[in-house]
């Protein structure tokens, strides 16, 4: 384990999402909708020094195993990201996170007239049409999402 | 079973060319048919209408296109007089409408309304308009007239003129002309260019060069397809007034056309063409129109016929 990993606390059980983009953090917290309600222990850590004048982020969750449906849809606010998962104080699998075929719901179409940002009850379907290039198309109103300005459900 | 029944029919992107020139050879044999035996295709079917938007042509262009093929038709035409004013969301009323109709046609002023309505609703729905994003009907009625009056799409240098932002069957028609070998030539003025997230599939199967002046491209047009500026989507009039009137075609631009060149407009026109163009052998709008009647009684009659007609 790194260094700066240990500047947490280590878990016994769980996930840890490593090398986040610094100041990422939270977005991705908000986007797999972990906000500790379920009484779960939930560390963040900014700007943690990783590298040569470099900074990432890092988030544990205790005794909590995201799977890959729920980790990939965090690969557009955070394509280094690595999610790693933890069993009695062991990393038991290491993955990197890879954008899915489609995103749904986690945030919503930059286009402000599109239907599911209107007062229907809809939720938003992203689907991946460029993985590489990371081109991601509203499957509503069909526009190619500026991924830059993509706002959070 | 026909592969068209029971379909949305919300994208033209949904279709390939296979399916569209099966379209355009039904819409061929709908014409020729004895006006009897057309009024049997829909018999006692039923069409329900939402037009959020306001809407002469297309609307009646249904209603006509249906009554030609014997069924009926029912529906909103005139939002503030309906639920809607009330608060009824969409959904509730494209579900309200699928009780009473065998399929639905949907104009809306949001993009991907159709889309919507259609996982809504159990009866197909046709999109007649969704905001600026898409008018696919449009698109086989403006190939489908290509195709007559020039007896083929493949290898035409196509103009595409005027309103490339907001015109949504700009869209469709770019979409629908990307099954095809063309050349198209996109002219507009600069605040009124295509949208860009709007162009990934249109880059990957057309060719395209885009530019503010007409005059330009003018004497090397098959087809010069004219659009009105949408006032109405405008954020403000001021904007709408810079470039009201950019593109004007009169007999002085007609004269520079090929001799065997069309001119199309999806309708109603302001003032983009002069009324003096009408009689000349390249005008072909109002025939469009008619053969939109035509395009959309085959899209009812395939759409609501298990076996087809």
């Amino acid at each position: 384990m790194e260094q700066s990993e240990l500047m947490v606390r280590r878990i016994k059980e769980g996930t840890v999402i490593d090398h986040i983009d610094e100041g990422k953090g939270l977005q991705v917290l908000d986007a797999l909708r972990i906000d500790g309600q379920d009484g779960s222990l939930i560390t963040l850590a900014m700007n943690v020094p990783s590298g040569k004048s470099k900074k990432k982020d890092i988030i544990k969750v205790e005794n909590k195993f995201l799977k890959d449906d729920d980790t990939n849809k965090i690969a557009i606010i955070a394509s280094k990201a690595t999610i790693n998962i933890i069993k009695n104080y062991k990393l038991i699998e290491k993955r990197r996170v890879a954008l899915p075929n489609e995103i749904d719901k986690i945030f919503r179409c930059t286009n402000p007239d599109c239907i599911t940002n209107s007062t229907e009850h809809i939720e938003s379907i992203m689907d991946v049409i460029d993985k590489e290039g990371m081109v991601l198309k509203c499957r509503y109103c069909a526009r190619i999402l500026d991924v830059s300005k993509v706002k959070y459900n | 079973m026909n592969e068209f029944f029971n379909k949305d029919i919300i994208s033209i992107k949904d279709f390939s060319k296979d399916q569209l020139e099966k379209i355009f050879t039904s819409t061929d044999k709908i014409i020729q048919l004895d006006p009897f035996q057309r009024r049997e295709i829909c018999k006692g079917k039923t069409l329900g209408y939402l037009f959020y938007e306001p809407s002469t042509r297309t609307r009646l262009s249904f209603e006509s296109a249906m009554a030609s093929i014997g069924g009926s038709s029912l529906g909103i035409s005139d939002i503030s007089s309906s639920s809607t004013q009330k608060g009824e969301s969409l959904a509730d009323t494209v579900k309200i409408m699928s009780i009473y109709s065998d399929a639905l046609v949907l104009r809306h002023p949001l993009d991907g309304s159709s889309r919507f309505a259609s996982e809504i609703s159990d009866k197909p729905v046709i999109n007649a308009g969704s905001g600026t994003e898409e008018h696919p009907t449009q698109a086989i009625q403006d190939l489908y007239t290509i195709k007559k009056e020039k007896k083929k799409i493949d290898g035409l240098k196509i103009g595409i003129v005027g309103d490339l932002k907001y015109g949504r069957t700009v869209y469709s028609l770019l979409y629908g002309l990307g099954n095809y070998d063309v050349d198209v030539r996109l002219i507009s003025p600069e605040s009124l260019r295509i949208r860009s997230d709007s162009t990934y599939d249109i880059k990957k199967n057309i060719n395209f060069t885009e530019s503010t002046q007409l005059e330009d491209h003018i004497d090397e047009l098959d087809v010069l397809y004219v659009t009105r500026i949408q006032k109405e989507r405008f954020p403000d009039e001021e904007e709408y007034l810079k470039v009201k009137g950019s593109y004007v075609v009169g007999l002085d631009l007609v004269n520079q056309m090929k001799d065997d060149s069309i001119i199309l407009h999806p309708l109603p026109r302001i003032d983009e063409i002069s009324t003096e163009v009408d009689n000349t052998k390249n005008a072909k709008y109002f025939k469009q129109a008619e053969y939109g009647k035509y395009t959309r009684a085959t899209l009812l009659g395939l759409t609501l016929n298990e076996n087809g007609f």
